[in-house]
């Protein structure tokens, strides 16, 4: 069921995902457009989701009316580092999520988002550890999934390794850290994915609907030409203001169409619709890449999971089982 | 001529890799109802690209996407047989690359053909098959009557347009397939023939299949498009052609040593959604070649076949296989593509699908998305059926000859792409 109406308030608004956003001229979203897509958010009891200008500056303000139409409902802001949005009134939400593609020194929101390559995950390894005690939500996202390598897998563990050393050594301490990649997926006992086009979707600055911002990058950047709509075209809308959404083919977005999915227990994994289109060519088909990724990321789940319960009761309710597989498509004759 | 035997030791159906090269897009003919829209005569494979790709694939001999344990290498085209020297020389290669590196398949392949028939008799061809003769499988299309088979199966115009495009003429080809296939059925007794139904075919769809037994062809393997080229009626057409068809096959005895693949016991029952989940087509298992050298998951990907869609390429010989684009064909299942009236459907058993056609048609790009454009004509063929097998018993009974209809009846293996 729909319950979230992400709403970009300009093409520059902050990148929050897998995908860059390649826009960097300025255009707000027309106010006209902003009201009606509210409108649109209240009658279908959407929660909304601002995601404001990337201006690479700390100075700016939107203008007057804005501020007054973008609280005339309650919201959830997400915002690039730095630029906590002015909008004449403060109501410091905690779920607002700041978003960053640095490795912050400290954080202002109860949220970050912190949007990261590969290698530079790595290497900012310890910044990114010191972190994890500092009370705040850390969501970790990885922008380059698609070059990562079966040579890189070690790497990745060992990586997770250590965190979960740190994460534990905190635990021990009476804390409760929140990093996704980590925690996230000793809470769960179901699927929590993206679920763009399922239970969220995005309002552009064209009045026009998309699964999630990235099929909008791509849209304007004429990417998957040739992979879309029945005639080849770089469309990716699925709705617009006036006629409402308009999904093709949406049951394929959800979990029980996803054949790998259904049957996979790597609860925490973003299961990202806009790569796996990017990638297998088929939007409900992961990549080798995601599932590997996601894979690690619940192995080392488990193992802190049970260090966690060397120490004391932990989570009795969750049971990750331990498994000889990091690609759910090898073991798919099971299923 | 002695008789080419089939050498079924070597062949394990349903465990084959099946391995096509796209070898021309070029074809004599330019039948109407052919879903190669962008047939042209430009497009020869090289031999470089050929001897690439076999040794790709013969490289790969433990890569779990070809751990089967035996191959078909079919060529197809266009007109496969336009090519025969290139085929010839790709065959041998890989006679002499099985046995030098001593690979599983080295007793376990076949080669296969899918001919219009028109130079089956040359001395090129005739020379491949001696040569080959263990391990040939070859089919001619042919469509039925004379009137029926011109209807699509014409030559095409003899000069080809600026873009090398082939027109169809009027000029039918009956003639020049049939005075073949006495020699083929000499060299193939089992040989059977694939007829394609599309809307204007319905009238004379029995007479056809007659006629074929009359040429001594004992395996009619025949389909509809799955295409959405009917018209409204089509379906009532349909089933009273199939049951004068099913009168003249039981009335006339043909049962006993004839197959017509539209008649068959397991079509025409609810599916269970959990045990009956698998895919239809082999798209994905397969792997085609075309002239450039990329690689797909089954021919109609390639973009002579997409009328709608951009070409599915996965790969290429000189880079290998992208295996995330092949994600998609290994993880197909039934119930997932199907809409809902398919799952809960009363006769859904040997409802067919074509992966390419759904990509084709689908709103979206995926091949999750099935096209149910032959609805109705399955419907009709499952009423049709349901006589045809109920008049058959009956008879048989009464005759008291059913036991021995049972232990010795024809098996047929549906072809369906
Ligand atoms: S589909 Fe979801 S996970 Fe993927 S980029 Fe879009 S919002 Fe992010
Ligand atoms: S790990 Fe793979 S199969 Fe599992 S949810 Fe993620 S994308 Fe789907
Ligand atoms: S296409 Fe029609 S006949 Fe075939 S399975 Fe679906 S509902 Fe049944």
């Amino acid at each position: 069921m729909l319950q979230y109406l992400v709403i970009l308030l300009d093409d520059t608004s902050a990148a929050y995902c897998h995908a860059d956003n390649p826009l960097k001229e300025r255009n707000l979203m027309p106010i006209e457009t902003l009201k009606k897509g509210i409108l649109f958010g209240m009658k279908q009891n959407l929660m909304i989701q601002y995601v404001f200008p990337d201006y690479g500056t700390r100075d700016y303000e939107l203008p007057k009316e804005y501020a007054e139409v973008i609280e005339s409902i309650d919201n959830v802001k997400i915002y690039p580092a730095g630029c906590k949005p002015v909008t004449g009134i403060e109501d410091g939400n905690e779920t607002d999520v700041e978003v960053t593609n640095e490795v912050p020194e400290k954080v202002e929101a109860k949220n970050l988002l912190l949007r990261l390559p590969f290698s530079k995950m790595l290497k900012q390894k310890d910044e990114i550890a010191k972190l994890f005690a500092s009370g705040v939500r850390i969501n970790l996202c990885i922008t380059d999934v698609e070059q990562f390598t079966d040579g890189q897998i070690e790497a990745y563990k060992q990586l997770l390794e250590e965190w979960n050393g740190v994460l534990l050594g905190l635990y021990k301490q009476g804390l409760s850290p929140q990093f996704n990649l980590l925690t996230d997926r000793m809470m769960l006992k179901e699927m929590h994915n993206c679920e763009a086009g399922v239970s969220n979707i995005t309002l552009a600055p064209n009045g026009k609907f998309y699964l999630c911002p990235a099929f909008y990058y791509d849209e304007r950047m004429k990417v998957f030409n040739q992979l879309n709509h029945h005639q080849p075209s770089s469309d990716n809308s699925v709705g617009d203001l006036e006629r409402g959404l308009d999904i093709p083919n949406p049951q394929l977005l959800r979990l029980d169409h996803a054949p790998l999915c259904r049957n996979c227990d790597a609860y925490q994994c973003r299961r990202c619709l806009w790569l796996n289109r990017k990638l297998t060519w088929d939007i409900n088909t992961p990549s080798h890449q995601q599932c590997v990724m996601a894979h690690i990321e619940r192995n080392a789940s488990r193992s802190l999971l049970n260090d966690n319960r060397k120490v004391g009761e932990f989570m009795p309710e969750i049971d990750i089982k331990e498994i000889n597989y990091v690609d759910p498509f090898e073991v798919r004759k099971e299923f | 001529m002695t008789k080419i035997k089939e050498n079924q030791d070597s062949w394990q159906s349903g465990m084959a890799k099946n391995i096509t090269f796209i070898v021309t897009k070029d074809c004599q003919l330019a039948c109407k109802y052919c879903y190669l829209v962008g047939k042209n005569v430009k497009e020869r494979m090289p031999w470089e690209v050929a001897k690439t790709f076999v040794d790709y694939v013969l490289d790969h001999e433990t890569d779990p996407d070809f751990a089967y344990e035996s191959v078909v290498w079919d060529f197809i085209g266009g007109e496969p047989f336009l090519e025969i020297e290139l085929i010839d020389k790709i065959c041998d290669y890989i006679k002499t690359e099985l046995f030098r590196r001593n690979h599983h398949w080295f007793n376990s392949y076949r080669f296969s053909f899918s001919t219009n028939g028109i130079n089956y008799h040359e001395k090129a061809v005739q020379d491949f098959i001696k040569k080959n003769r263990d391990h040939l499988s070859i089919g001619i299309t042919i469509d039925g009557t004379e009137k029926k088979h011109d209807m699509n199966r014409v030559w095409k115009q003899p000069v080809a347009d600026d873009n090398g495009l082939t027109k169809p003429s009027e000029r039918g080809s009956y003639k020049d397939v049939v005075k073949n296939i006495p020699l083929w059925l000499e060299q193939f007794p089992g040989g059977g023939t694939k007829v394609t139904i599309s809307s204007a075919d319905i009238p004379y769809i029995t007479e056809s299949v007659l006629h074929l037994y009359s040429l001594g062809i004992h395996e009619v393997n025949i389909n509809v498009v799955f295409e959405d080229v009917w018209q409204e009626g089509d379906d009532l057409k349909f089933e009273e052609q199939l049951m004068q068809l099913a009168d003249a096959i039981i009335d006339g005895g043909y049962y006993q040593d004839y197959a017509c693949s539209f008649f068959s016991e397991h079509i025409g029952k609810p599916m269970d959604p959990e045990r009956d989940n698998q895919n239809w087509c082999g798209a994905g298992k397969m792997l085609s070649v075309d002239a450039a050298g990329n690689l797909y998951p089954c021919t109609r990907f390639a973009q002579y076949s997409l009328r709608d869609k951009e070409a599915w390429i996965i790969g290429n010989i000189k880079d290998g296989i992208d295996k995330n684009r092949l994600r998609p064909f290994l993880t197909l299942d039934r119930t997932t593509q199907s809409p809902q009236k398919c799952i809960e459907c009363e006769v859904a058993s040997g409802c067919a699908w074509c992966q390419g056609e759904n990509f084709d048609a689908a709103q979206t790009h995926t091949v999750f998305e099935r096209a149910t454009a032959i609805c109705l004509m399955h419907k009709a063929r499952v009423r049709a059926n349901n006589y045809y097998w109920n008049k058959l018993y009956r008879k048989l009974e009464l005759e008291d000859l059913r036991e021995q209809y049972e232990a010795n009846k024809r098996k047929v293996k549906p072809e369906i792409c």
